[in-house]
């Protein structure tokens, strides 16, 4: 039992999983209705939230309360674009995938310099942010024209390989680079350095400023990349496609176990923890509540997780060493 | 080693007295022990003051003064031993700094614990610590009188307002309020100054010092702990030096001199290793230069490859602004200091800036081989357990705890780690910032003998000590005074007394309390620029459109500000608290629901409703407090809570406004519009609130908590109300909103939220926390709700307001990092 506490403060994500795995079985046993079809089904929508849950999660891991609120708006903003300038065929493809590229890279650099050499508190420079960035997506609502999918985002965004969504392989693919990069690189282990103690790492050499920044660009290119395949899988591109993503893109990473006060993250847990709220929205609807009280049990679960979780930045040093 | 110690002086402190020997000891300790890991701070220490006496105590950096202070005050519990307080033993297990304020005892730290956003009067409030919400209208005048007679009393001539803002007071001033604030109270039977006079003039040094004797002549006792020693020989009745922990000496004043003070607090044994002066290599490669532009000597210094490098001085003479001078010089090209590497800094604060605590000992140390790698190369635990293997062997590290939590080790093997952290980065110049402090004497001996063969090696140490007895380890030792080197001793000439003596040698204290006076008073201009601001605006707006400066226009105009002002104010009082607020907006919808429905339907359920909401906002406030969760993220999920709440009891906009809510906001006014007055009564309410007793505790716990929790006060109680305030200023803005408009709409105040942080930065408060402007924030709330209209008559789309809003927040941030940070160049 000790040896399985140690092991699971070590890997976080197994809570989400487990939660993922009894909700299952709850809603299996009450209602009939939820097949390997609707897994599949659920596994889908939950890979849309996986990118910016990624993205989120890397800027939490820079620590001192950082988080990214131009998430929803950088997603919206990306959709129309891609919409617009795809126009419904492959042929813009290229130029496509540079200009929402560098949309994500350049919202994600205004961010990392408000908040690196401006020193303006994350949350409130990203909000900011995302307020012009809402505007500009007003504006491209105007000249929105083409509701006609290009067929090979239509395929990442719907078709499925092997009866597996393209669109999980891909989310996959990005946890799988992910969970690499965190930790088996040299920049994970500063990432992770940087939010424990930025003092710390400073002092032992770490270019901190790079590194809070690299986090807010892989935050933009994310939801950015986001937006595009949404707006795909939606049939075009609207106002709100954004902003659920505000609070779930939060949750997932605080329910799959990354601490919110930065340090240390885990990519599988963004991913199982996207997962268990996506099912929780889904069950939720399933279940046939009213929308109302859908967003006071999201808001409820996300907030006792944090207050029980006891999250608090200290290390919760029993498991750690045995 | 402690056995090298005189054994007999340590015996019992209540040797000669003069004082009158009847009535029983303030306070008796009796073989106190405190320990830090393996250090012994105190160790078996006996003492007793008696009423009527001034007790001056001295020692060296690092002899165990400070922990002796904390000991009797209660912050600290002793390992070991018994105290006793008027000759009654006290329960070591409840002694808390309240127990003892309660006993009549009060220190004076040596790091002032005043909020410097408040004012003089204020301050003495926070010592008094009282239920948050007692009333007591006349609070203010009864601490400014007692600021005012007080203040008077020890240092007559002040010339020192009892209304006066800290933070627009020079640090000499400071100190006179914190030494005054503490003796002040009722009921003082000890007094702990500790180093009172750091930034005080001879005349204020003298004045403190007359009082205190008269003090002490009516019976009330007085530690006085100072570096100058002649103070001390004049203030005290009774001296006491203490050394490694230890009383070595207690006796008459009258009977000491300052040399036999020098002489006792020095005379370290000097333990084992190679005798001064032998690393000095001469013949090293110069590795850092400083230039006499530097400011930092008269003339240029030059370190070497090979030297031992010791920083000296009293504390806080710009010892550690060197050290990060050379580390920032490594790093960056500057013009007056040239360093040849990027150094190594190994810090003594281990919780603070030194240990990555989620992480084992091996990442730990790993993380110095990485720093300068490519960000995307792999890492390789067994490369690296090849490259730490032999350096663990060099540090007696034993490899076995490498996946160990690092803080699983001690102290001293932490310290290790950190080095090693340094040394696996291969620099040639190493900074040491205190790095053994809170380490024991055999890890220290180990760490003096690596530090050694470091520089054996070739590379360049410089090293910060608050312990004398360390620089002797040094080859040369730079003394420091007022941020400057004054001195600097060689190879054979560091002994304990040559250092003692540099240290102390003609201290000029005029001089530092003049150079630290500068003060951060903020140029009016900047308090005016939300009014000026929102006056700007509304003439543009008048000018396009004449029609608006009727009053009917004004009202017009103004109406839709009210609920974001409202909400802006309660934003304020959480930002006050370094908090954010994402939450604001739809709790605000959220009770506009409310009014437009349940209020109507069921009057009495409605507001019990309502006020039921308000509860659950402090408790959200608790909730955060309590358990340390981010703010961003709690309030962040709540507003969903609010909307879904809103949008199951009214899917749709509609219902309707009370009839007596409607009347509120429908009177009228001769000369003033109605939306006008009631933005003026909105910021007299937040103004008064933010004046009150409460409010002025809630400001100093966004500028100081720790000094609050300190002084007594609840933390959590204060979260609690800080959120229950702005819960309720919220639900107001929310209740206008159905006046307003006679009918709600669950999404009305999702736009309040950023408008509020807007408002509350654009009003002139700053976002570290308890900054409030009431005036302010009610100007820029209307500054901001006005730009839509104004937009409009710009014949520009209201598409662009939530942008035109956007940047103003971020470009008002912007201009005033930039402003302030010009400020600080200069």
């Amino acid at each position: 039992m000790n040896r399985f506490a140690g092991w699971s403060e070590r890997n976080r994500w197994i809570w989400s999983a487990l939660g993922v795995a009894l909700l299952w079985l709850v809603l299996a046993a009450a209602t009939a209705r939820l097949t390997l079809e609707s897994l599949s089904g659920v596994a889908q929508s939950a890979s849309f939230l996986v990118l910016p849950a990624l993205g989120q999660m890397f800027v939490v891991t820079t620590g001192r309360g950082n988080i990214d609120l131009a998430i929803p708006s950088t997603i919206t903003l990306a959709a129309f674009l891609s919409m617009n300038i795809l126009g419904g065929s492959d042929a813009m493809l290229p130029a496509c995938l540079a200009a929402i590229a560098a949309a994500g890279l350049g919202i994600g650099l205004v961010n990392a310099v408000l908040v690196v050499r401006l020193r303006i508190p994350a949350m409130i420079a990203t909000l900011g942010v995302g307020y012009v960035l809402a505007t500009a997506a007003l504006l491209a609502n105007r000249h929105f024209t083409s509701y006609v999918v290009a067929p090979s985002l239509a395929f990442v965004a719907n078709r499925r390989m092997l009866g597996v969504p393209v669109m999980v392989i891909a989310a996959a693919a990005a946890v799988l680079a992910a969970g690499f990069i965190l930790r088996r690189t040299v920049y994970g282990r500063l990432l992770s350095a940087v939010g424990q103690s930025l003092r710390a790492a400073e002092l032992s050499g770490v270019r901190s400023g790079r590194i809070i920044a690299s986090a807010f660009l892989a935050s933009g290119v994310l939801a950015a990349l986001d937006g595009m395949v949404l707006a795909a899988h939606a049939g075009g591109a609207f106002l709100e496609v954004g902003s659920p993503y505000l609070l779930q893109s939060v949750g997932a990473v605080v329910l799959g176990g990354t601490l919110i006060s930065g340090g240390s993250a885990t990519a599988l847990g963004t991913l199982t923890g996207a997962f268990l709220l996506v099912l929780l929205v889904t069950a939720m609807q399933v279940i046939g509540l009213p929308i109302g009280v859908q967003e006071i049990l999201e808001g409820v679960v996300i907030v006792l997780v944090l207050a029980l979780s006891g999250q608090t930045g200290r290390a919760r040093r029993s498991g750690a060493t045995r | 080693m402690n056995g090298a110690m005189p054994p007999a002086a340590a015996e019992d402190g209540e040797t000669a007295q003069a004082a009158p020997a009847a009535s029983p000891p303030v306070i008796r300790l009796d073989g106190v022990s405190k320990s830090f890991g393996a250090t012994r701070a105190n160790d078996h220490l006996t003492l007793a003051i008696r009423p009527g006496e001034v007790v001056g105590l001295v020692g060296a950096n690092g002899a165990g003064k400070s922990t002796l202070m904390r000991l009797i005050c209660g912050l600290t519990r002793p390992d070991s031993g018994r105290i006793a307080i008027g000759g009654i033993a006290v329960d070591l297990d409840h002694f808390s700094p309240n127990a003892a304020r309660a006993h009549g005892i009060r220190i004076v730290h040596q790091e002032l614990s005043l909020c410097t956003n408040l004012t003089v009067a204020e301050n003495f409030m926070l010592e008094e610590p009282a239920a948050l919400l007692a009333p007591e209208p006349a609070w203010r005048e009864r601490f400014g009188r007692r600021a005012k007679a007080q203040i008077e009393a020890i240092f007559p001539a002040a010339g020192l307002g009892a209304d006066e803002v800290v933070d627009h007071l020079p640090i000499g001033q400071r100190q006179m309020v914190e030494i005054v604030r503490a003796a002040a109270g009722d009921g003082l039977r000890l007094l702990v100054l500790d180093e009172p006079t750091s930034s005080l003039d001879a005349g204020r040094s003298a004045q403190l010092r007359r009082w205190s004797r008269a003090r002490a002549a009516e019976g009330v006792a007085i530690i006085f702990i100072s570096h100058k020693l002649q103070e001390i020989l004049d203030v005290a009745s009774r001296v006491v030096v203490m050394r490694n922990g230890r009383v070595v000496a207690d006796e008459p004043a009258s009977r000491v001199t300052v040399t036999d003070l020098v002489e006792r607090m020095g005379g370290h044994p000097h333990e084992g290793g190679a005798p001064a002066g032998s690393a000095a290599r001469p013949d090293g490669e110069a590795l850092v230069t400083i230039a006499a532009a530097a400011g930092l000597a008269d003339h240029a210094i030059t370190l070497a490859g090979g030297e031992i490098v010791g920083l000296s001085g009293l504390d806080g003479n710009g010892q550690r602004d060197f050290l990060h001078a050379l580390l920032a010089a490594g790093r960056r090209h500057d013009r007056a200091i040239t360093c040849r590497a990027e150094p190594g800094f190994v810090s003594g604060d281990r919780a603070g800036e030194g240990v990555f605590r989620l992480w084992s000992v091996l990442e730990n140390i790993a993380i110095g081989a990485s720093v300068d790698r490519p960000p995307l190369a792999r890492l390789s635990p067994r490369a690296e357990q090849g490259l730490i293997r032999p350096l663990l062997e060099r540090l007696r590290l034993a490899d076995a705890r490498l996946g160990a939590n690092i803080l699983d080790l001690s102290g001293g093997n932490q310290q290790k780690v950190l080095a090693a952290r340094a040394l696996l980065r291969g620099s040639r110049i190493l900074l040491l910032d205190d790095p053994t402090r809170g380490v024991d004497v055999e890890a220290k001996a180990e760490f003096y003998r690596l530090v050694r063969e470091v520089a054996a090696a070739g590379t360049l140490v410089v090293w910060y000590s608050t312990e004398d007895a360390e620089l002797l380890e040094c080859s040369r030792v730079l003394v420091f005074r007022a941020g400057r080197v004054i001195t600097e001793l060689r190879g054979a000439t560091i002994s304990a007394e040559a250092l003692v003596g540099a240290a102390f040698a003609g201290e000029k204290p005029a001089a530092t309390a003049g150079r630290a006076g500068a003060t951060h008073r903020r140029p009016r201009g900047a308090r005016l620029a939300p009014v000026i601001s929102l006056i700007a605006v509304l003439a543009v707006m008048v000018a396009l459109n004449p029609g608006a400066a009727s009053p009917f226009g004004l009202d017009l105009l103004l109406g839709p500000a009210l609920p974001v002002a409202l909400v802006a104010l309660g934003q304020m009082f959480v930002v006050g608290g370094s908090e954010i607020d994402l939450g604001i907006g739809p709790f605000a919808g959220l009770v506009s629901v409310l009014a437009a429905t349940l209020l109507i339907s069921a009057p009495l359920a409605g507001g019990a409703v309502i006020l039921l909401a308000i509860g659950a906002y402090a408790l959200m406030g608790t909730l955060i407090q309590a358990r340390q969760i981010p703010s961003i993220v709690v309030t962040l999920g709540a507003s969903f809570v609010w909307t879904g709440i809103g949008y199951t009891l009214q899917p749709t906009p509609g219902g309707s406004s009370p009839a007596w809510l409607a009347v509120l906001v429908d009177w009228n006014l001769p000369f003033l519009p109605t939306a006008a007055a009631l933005l003026v009564l909105a910021a007299l309410a937040a103004l008064a609130l933010d004046r009150a007793r409460a409010g002025v505790v809630l400001r100093g716990f966004g500028n100081d908590p720790r000094a609050l929790r300190q002084a007594g006060w609840s933390a959590v109680r204060a979260a609690a109300l800080r959120f229950a305030i702005a819960g309720s200023f919220a639900a107001i803005a929310g209740l206008s909103l159905t006046a307003v408009n006679t009918a709600s709409d669950i999404n009305a105040g999702d736009s309040f939220t950023l408008l509020s942080i807007a408002a509350v930065v654009i009003g002139g408060c700053r976002l570290f926390g308890g900054s409030t402007a009431p005036v302010g924030v009610v100007c820029g709330a209307v500054t901001l709700s006005l730009i839509g209209a104004l937009l409009g008559f710009l014949g520009i789309s209201t598409d662009f307001n939530a942008a035109v809003q956007g940047a103003l927040l971020l470009g008002i941030l912007v201009l005033r990092t930039a402003l302030s940070g010009s400020a600080a160049a200069r």
